[in-house]
């Protein structure tokens, strides 16, 4: 499983960051990093999770 | 930990109930998850409802959250009709009790209504309003938008931008009381110059007609005649279900500051009140972010009781409208005095702050992308 960001949906809500903070981070400039686009599988619900809360539909989880 | 939670119970199918149990897991709740929802559907994204999906660039399709994890039993069509705090018993429509260790409230909040029931009253809040608004926009020449709030405009923009004769009808000026005189003057502007006729009405206005409402009334008299009549005037908090357990007001459900409502009850979302630090009263703040953030805390305290950590509110919300994209944090208290750090508001891309009393409150973006964090430095930067 892997999870990327489409930075042109992107608004630097932030809300995914606590959801999977193994997967994603916010830099200093508030910016959404992906710390790792692979999810092992017990990341996978959090992932899960972190594209649940992004109100822009920012995130992808692809198989 | 305060008490061993097994099995856990949510009220409600929203963000708040979703995060609620997705936090659960994250801080390691092996036992049982219930999420009851009295709506038809699986967890849906609200914002969209008075945009995109009203306008109907965003399939209804589009609003639907990723499914909650295999290991949570989600059970639409439910209805949470009552508590019973002693027995630790949620008690459904059907008659069915559900025992739980820990109960999250998340019952979330319902459209006010003008008029009875039966009136056939529009209003957006839940998917299914908004389709029917949908239906009703197809072949209407004209609307009239009761309150000039937030979603009030949120409609008429969207309304406008279908080709729409629109009219928004209030007693105060649009907007003032989320945006502040400042904001709310600029979207005002923006409103009028799309072409948009705002009313004062100097108490409150009576819908004519039913089932469909063809007019509204002003209280001085003025007719306001048209194809589709909308009500945006607020929400209320869900708390009947929890009437005979004595929890739950008017005003909503009162956490303290870690979410908690009673021994093994948490709550989150738009049915929360807290006591304001500032003004000492209870308050709600029904938005996304608040959400999202009580849901998590609401969580921990479930399971890690004093433990947890305290809940301090951010407050963020944001809006489209006339083709402006505002975000904003902090709370741009009455009397704040707004700044323009950079850019314009007539050249329709700003980044503004409030101060008050010399102290910064609040910062928006008006059509200028910045990640929250930097927002909200600059909303509580000394």
């Amino acid at each position: 499983m892997r999870i990327t960001v489409d930075e042109t949906r992107c608004e630097g809500y932030g809300f995914c960051a606590e959801a999977a903070p193994h997967l994603l981070e916010l830099d200093d400039e508030g910016e959404l990093t992906v710390l790792s686009e692979e999810v092992l599988p017990d990341e996978a619900a959090n992932a899960e999770a972190a594209v649940r809360v992004c109100p822009v539909a920012a995130l992808r989880l692809q198989q | 930990m305060t008490e061993d939670i097994r099995d856990v119970v949510i009220v409600g199918g929203s963000i708040a109930a979703v995060t609620a149990a997705d936090a659960l897991r994250q801080h390691g709740h092996e036992g049982s998850i219930t999420i009851v929802s009295d709506e038809p559907y699986t967890p849906y994204v609200r914002p969209p409802l008075s945009k995109g999906m009203l306008k109907g660039t965003e399939t209804e399709e589009s609003v639907f959250m990723a499914p909650p994890r295999p290991d949570i039993d989600f059970r639409v069509k439910t209805r949470a009709v009552g508590l019973d705090l002693e027995r630790r018993r949620v008690l459904l429509d059907g008659g069915e009790e559900l025992p739980y260790d820990g109960l999250v409230v998340a019952s979330g909040a319902r459209a006010r209504r003008l008029g009875p029931p039966e009136a056939g009253e529009l209003v957006v809040r839940d998917l299914d309003d908004a389709l029917r608004l949908r239906a009703a926009f197809a072949g209407a020449g004209s609307l009239v938008v009761v309150g000039g709030g937030f979603l009030g405009m949120e409609i008429a923009s969207t309304a406008r931008g279908l080709g729409l004769d629109v009219t928004v009808v209030d007693r105060d000026p649009p907007l003032v009381r989320q945006f502040g005189g400042f904001l709310a003057e600029h979207m005002t502007r923006a409103a009028v110059d799309e072409g948009v006729r705002l009313v004062r009405s100097p108490g409150a206005v009576e819908l004519v007609g039913g089932n469909p409402v063809t007019a509204v009334r002003t209280a001085d008299g003025l007719l306001l005649e048209a194809d589709v009549v909308v009500s945006a005037v607020g929400d209320l908090p869900n708390v009947e279900w929890l009437a005979g357990s004595g929890l739950g007001g008017p005003e909503g459900l009162l956490v303290d500051d870690r979410c908690r409502v009673a021994p093994g009850v948490v709550a989150a979302g738009d049915v929360v009140t807290r006591v304001s630090e500032r003004t000492g009263r209870p308050r709600r703040s029904p938005h996304w972010g608040s959400a999202i953030d009580q849901a998590r805390a609401a969580a921990q305290a479930l399971l890690k009781g004093d433990e947890a950590p305290v809940y301090r509110p951010a407050p963020y919300y944001w809006t489209e409208q006339w083709g402006l994209d505002i975000k904003i944090c902090g709370r741009i208290l009455p009397g704040a005095i707004p700044e323009v750090l950079s850019g314009s508001l007539d050249e329709r891309t700003a980044l503004v702050r409030w101060t008050h009393d010399g102290v910064p409150v609040a910062a928006a973006t008006v059509n200028h992308r910045m990640p929250v964090v930097k927002l909200r430095r600059l909303a509580t930067a000394s």
